[in-house]
Parts: C-alpha cells; sequence; structure tokens
C-alpha cells in the first residue's frame, strides 16, 4: 500500500477554556463530528462530578468550529442527551456517542455508563435519534440496542456506525473477561474490537465474539474506539490499543493509534504503521494517543484524537497527505 | 374457577443438612419427570454474608413418582457454578428451568449481578446437562437473553418451553426501578421470545399479561402448560411496596391464549389462593404446573418466597 502520512495540526479544543453544560469541567473524549454546509459540529464527552460519591458522570456536549477547524463558532450551553433513568444502562455517563445523518436525522449511537459492585463498571450501546441537527437527542428506549451475549460477556461499548449499501455496520468493543493482574491492583478489563450489521440500526446481528482486528500486544492487548473510513476505495479503520494492566500513568503501555485496512469490510489487515500517528515528545500528546475518529470535510481526510490523560485536556487534530 | 386441593409443604431446605450452599429458600420449583421419580430443581441460598447480601444457587430434589412427598436424593453440589468476575451471574443462578433436548437437558436460569444505584441486574443464561441434569455447565460467559430499548433491565424467571418445534420463553423484563422509603424496588412485566433453535432469540416486545391491582403491579413466573386445546397461564403477582408482608404480596393469577400472544387474564379462575394459617398464610407464588400420570399438579412457594420450601396442590377436575 502506498504511504499515508498523517500531519499534526496541534491541539484544537482545550476543555478549561470554555463554559461547558452540566457543569463540567476538563476532559473532552473522544470527539466525533458532524459535518455541516458552512461548519462542523464535533461532539466529546467530559465530565462532571457525581455529588453522591465524588466519582465521575460523562456527558456528551459539542463545540460547532469553522471549517478551518481551528476557530471556535460556540459550544452547547445546554445538556445534548441527558443520562439514563434509575438502574439503566446509560445511568452514570455517555462516553462516547458515535453520530451519523440517516433519514433526514441524526443517529446517536451512545457507550452508557453503569456502575457494578465487584467490578467498577459495565457498558452498553444506545441509540438515541435528534430531529433538531443533532441539538439534543431522545432515546428510543430506556435501554441498549446492542448489550452483553453468550461470547461477548462485559462491556460492550464504543459503537461506530456506518450506513454501506443499504447495510448499518457497527464496529465496537466487547469484553472478553475481567481479570485482577496482581493480588492488590482492582479488577482490569480486556475488549476487543467486533462488527455486527442492521437493516434498521436498531436490530442487529453480531459477529458474535469474532475479534475483527489483531493484536498487536498479545492477547492481553484492549483495543477500543473504532472509527471507519473509505479512502480512495479501501476502508479504513483507526482504533487505539494498549496493554490491559499499569496503562494510565505508565506511557510505554498506554495507548496508542492503530490501523486495520479492509477491501471487503470482512477480512481487516493491521498495519499500525502506516499511516503512523505518534506522540510528540513535550507536548500535549506526548504520553498517550487515543480515542480516534476519522472523517471527511472538503475533500481532506482528518483524524480527531485524544492526547494525555485519556483526554482531559482536550482533543487534537491531524490531517491526511496522500 | 379450577379446584386445586393443596396437600401442604413438599420441600422444606432448613431440615436438610451437610450443605453450606443450601441453608434457606427453595424458590422456582421447576420439573423434569424420569421414569420412577420428578427431578424438582429449586434456588437456594447459603448463609448471607457479613453484609447481609445473599447469593444464590440451584439445585434438584428428587421426589418419588408414587408418592411425591417421599424425598429420594438432593443433589449434592449445586447444578451450576457462579459466573466469572464481572460477569452476568456473579452473584446468582436463580430462577431456572429445564428442558429435554435429545440426549441433553439444557437449563435457562437468571443470572445475577450487582450494581452501585440499584442493588441488582439480571440477564438470562443458558446451560447444558450430559448427565441427566445432574450437573449443568454454561453455554458462555454471557446471557442468551439480554437487554433491549424496551426492556432494559432485569430480565429473569424464564421458563422454558417448546410447542408445535418451536421454542418459547416466557420471562419478565424490568420496566421501572421505584423509590419505596429511599430503596429501590422493581417493577417487572411478563414477557416472551420465541425462537427456531433455541439459542437465538426474537422477542415479541410485548407486555402479555395486563397488570390488575396497580399500574406498577409486578408480575412473576409464567407458567404456560397446554391442556385441552388452550395454552395456560399460571403466574403470580405483587404491589410494587409494602409487598414483603401479607397484604400486598405476591398471589397466584391465571390466564389464557390460543395463540401464545393474546392472553386473557382471568385471575379469578386460579382457584388456589392463602390458606387461612401456616406455611402459605400471608404469600403464595411461584406457580409451575405439571403433568404426571394422568393428574396435574401446581408447585408453588408460601410465606417470604419459598423461605421455607414449596409445596403442592393437586388439580381436581380437567384444566379446560
Amino acid at each position: 500500500m502506498r504511504t499515508m502520512i498523517w500531519k499534526k495540526l496541534g491541539r484544537i479544543f482545550d476543555p478549561e477554556q470554555h463554559k461547558l453544560p452540566n457543569s463540567c469541567t476538563q476532559f473532552a473524549q473522544s470527539p466525533q463530528a458532524l459535518v455541516f454546509d458552512d461548519f462542523v459540529r464535533i461532539y466529546f464527552s467530559t465530565r462532571a462530578i457525581d455529588p453522591g460519591n465524588g466519582k465521575y458522570l460523562s456527558h456528551i456536549a459539542f463545540v460547532d468550529m469553522q471549517k478551518n477547524l481551528r476557530d471556535v463558532i460556540r459550544v452547547s450551553d445546554k445538556p445534548v442527551i441527558p443520562l439514563g433513568r434509575l438502574g439503566c444502562f446509560d445511568e452514570h455517563g455517555i462516553f462516547p456517542m458515535s453520530v451519523l445523518r440517516h433519514g433526514g436525522a441524526v443517529y446517536g449511537y451512545t457507550c452508557g455508563w453503569n456502575r457494578r459492585v465487584s467490578v467498577s463498571v459495565d457498558t452498553a450501546i444506545g441509540l438515541a435519534i435528534s430531529r433538531d441537527n443533532g441539538l439534543t437527542f431522545q432515546r428510543v428506549g430506556d435501554g441498549p440496542v446492542l448489550a452483553a451475549s453468550l461470547h461477548e460477556p462485559s462491556l460492550v461499548g464504543d459503537g461506530f456506525v456506518k450506513v454501506i449499501g443499504n447495510v448499518f455496520h457497527m464496529w465496537y468493543i466487547f469484553g472478553t473477561g475481567w481479570k485482577k493482574f496482581s493480588l492488590e491492583a482492582a479488577p482490569d478489563r480486556i475488549y476487543k474490537i467486533g462488527h455486527a450489521i442492521s437493516k434498521d440500526g436498531i436490530n442487529w446481528v453480531k459477529e458474535e465474539a469474532r475479534q475483527i482486528v489483531a493484536d498487536r500486544l498479545g492477547k492481553d492487548e484492549s483495543q477500543a474506539l473504532p472509527t471507519v473510513i473509505e479512502i480512495e476505495g479501501r476502508y479504513h479503520m483507526f482504533f487505539c490499543y494498549r496493554q490491559s494492566f499499569d496503562f494510565r500513568k505508565n506511557k510505554d503501555r498506554g495507548y496508542r493509534i492503530g490501523h486495520a485496512y479492509s477491501d471487503d469490510l470482512m477480512n481487516w489487515t493491521r498495519q499500525d504503521e502506516n499511516p503512523l500517528l505518534d506522540v510528540t515528545p513535550g507536548y500535549w500528546d506526548s504520553d498517550m494517543l487515543c480515542y480516534p475518529h476519522a472523517f471527511e470535510c472538503d475533500g481532506k481526510v482528518y483524524l480527531l484524537y485524544n492526547g494525555n490523560e485519556f483526554g482531559r485536556h482536550g482533543f487534537g487534530l491531524a490531517v491526511l497527505e496522500k | 374457577m379450577f379446584k386445586w386441593k393443596k396437600l401442604g409443604k413438599a420441600f422444606t431446605p432448613q431440615e436438610i443438612g451437610g450443605r453450606s450452599w443450601l441453608k434457606e429458600f427453595a424458590q422456582a420449583p421447576a420439573t423434569l419427570i424420569f421414569d420412577d421419580f420428578v427431578r424438582v430443581y429449586f434456588s437456594c441460598r447459603p448463609a448471607a454474608d457479613r453484609n447481609g447480601q445473599y447469593v444464590s444457587y440451584s439445585a434438584y430434589v428428587d421426589l418419588d413418582r408414587n408418592d411425591l412427598f417421599k424425598i429420594r436424593q438432593i443433589s449434592e453440589c449445586p447444578i451450576l457454578n457462579l459466573g466469572g468476575l464481572g460477569e452476568f451471574d456473579e452473584f446468582g443462578t436463580y430462577p431456572v428451568s429445564v428442558i429435554r433436548h435429545g440426549d441433553e437437558i439444557r437449563a435457562y436460569y437468571a443470572g445475577w449481578t450487582r450494581c452501585e444505584s440499584v442493588p441488582f441486574n439480571v440477564a438470562i443464561g443458558m446451560a447444558t446437562s450430559r448427565d441427566d441434569g445432574k450437573t449443568f455447565s454454561r453455554s458462555g460467559n454471557g446471557p442468551i437473553l439480554s437487554y433491549s430499548p424496551d426492556e432494559p433491565f432485569v430480565l429473569s424467571g424464564p421458563k422454558i418451553r417448546r410447542f408445535n418445534d418451536v421454542w418459547y420463553l416466557w420471562y419478565i423484563a424490568g420496566r421501572k426501578w421505584k423509590m419505596v422509603s429511599d430503596k429501590a424496588e422493581p417493577v417487572y412485566k411478563i414477557r416472551m421470545a420465541s425462537s427456531q433453535d433455541g439459542i437465538c432469540w426474537n422477542k415479541l416486545h410485548k407486555d402479555l399479561i395486563v397488570s390488575k391491582v396497580e399500574e406498577d403491579e409486578a408480575q412473576a413466573s409464567p407458567d404456560v402448560f397446554f391442556s385441552n386445546g388452550k395454552y395456560h397461564m399460571f403466574f403470580c403477582y405483587r404491589y410494587s411496596s409494602d409487598y414483603r408482608g401479607g397484604k400486598y404480596g405476591y398471589r397466584i393469577g391465571y390466564a389464557s391464549s390460543t395463540n401464545l400472544i393474546d392472553w386473557v387474564r382471568d385471575d379469578a379462575r386460579a382457584g388456589i389462593d392463602v390458606s387461612d394459617d401456616g406455611w402459605d398464610s400471608q404469600m403464595i407464588s411461584y406457580p409451575h404446573v405439571f403433568e404426571l400420570d394422568g393428574s396435574i399438579w401446581l408447585a408453588y412457594l408460601g410465606n417470604h418466597v419459598g423461605r421455607e420450601g414449596f409445596g403442592l396442590a393437586v388439580l381436581d377436575g380437567r384444566l379446560e
């Protein structure tokens, strides 16, 4: 395959420079773009503190940017989608939300978080639909459209949806199990990228636990947030991957951006080095690269992504040089 | 109205020794009939942990086919292990419903996990036995029936049946968690799914039984039996609050259908209620109908939802 190069354009959004809805401070995670005629709306997950126990609650917000992807027009000033009801899959956070236009509406596939007792959380994927161009979203129901199943026991999340030839395709992650890597450590999770299809975007058929992207770091590699884009007739998937423990502070074990390509949407060839997006020493993305989102705008292919600390300090942008 | 003759309690877990995992409760009886005994699966609990929390296991007792009040054998260990760390059935396997399938016996069971904001969540798993139902192994680490937009949590109480070569699963799905005196109480309704293979399920997405005592009535144990040209469902229902006592606790209801989809509720026909005194004087719940040697039997729970065991009644007349 010919060489592709990501040219970094730097950090384009710092959450601490803006007032955020839901009393959120810091974090602008997993940016996802919805392109309009004259601006780009970028959804992200930000965090509030749960007054009950001091834990985090993730909320969806957005920033509208000029098409130069440098100048901020405005930041959402009210909730885009409320958190789920008591006991529901998305009660304690929505992170991330993948958006696409379909039939005059905007579909938002949410990754909902709910806290557990023996392990910290579980997740599932919900659907909420916007009929006001993405300002607000309403759930199709209180429950998820994609959840744990026979061979995907937990942590179904990070759904990215694309309609290709009248078929909805979803790439998402599923947990393969929780593991205590040392006696004193809290349980850590391992997840892989899977695939499901649907005729209506609501009822999904999974490939059921087929890991579609090969491991690079061995079986304990965790893979997250797939995003798929067609470039010159070939499908390219970007995602992030890391070791499954000691990944939060240890920059050698934290998230990096991975890449795979496919010509048939079934078989994916992993090729992280082309195009390679790497850390930049001394900058906001010196230790970690995660939560990529690829999109096209005015003929250019861009990649939104988070840097250090899982996006605590915002997100940046790269453009593909072909 | 059906005429059920109560014959008393058939199994009392407190009388059984030597099993640390079976201290109390014998919930949700479900039968599998053998040549000379009736195996009754039930769910039970060891003593509560130091925080007062329970796990639940499923087990069986074999009753003599000629005298169902004669115990022949009790399982030496639970029929199924609890799930692993973070899995849907880490803290309980209750209830269980079994069915023969070729040389195997399949169990559909509700797996319990613990949550932070509400006490628990439940999804339905599947397990298979190749030793006549003594032990089961899980078909996967996750559930076979899980949450969907209209069934957001608490999928429990599976009852597996096969009619006309189609697999049917009756179950309950949570509708809301209702805060009652600072405690989250689940409201759930009776639902159904069908399948060609018992593995890949299509939900009907419909409440089968209209609520009666209140909008937030909770319904459980949808036990379906075909007899005399129609389908009969015995189930139980309760109020959404203060249901642990007698007044608002579980009672047994009844509905019938000719097509498995449209059900007519008519509790007046159920024909079984709480007794004036004794082990089932406050509450009566978790009905299970089975046919044995020409008679129709009903296994059911009494006070405290089966804490002291299950009883039996026999039908006087026909189920029609």
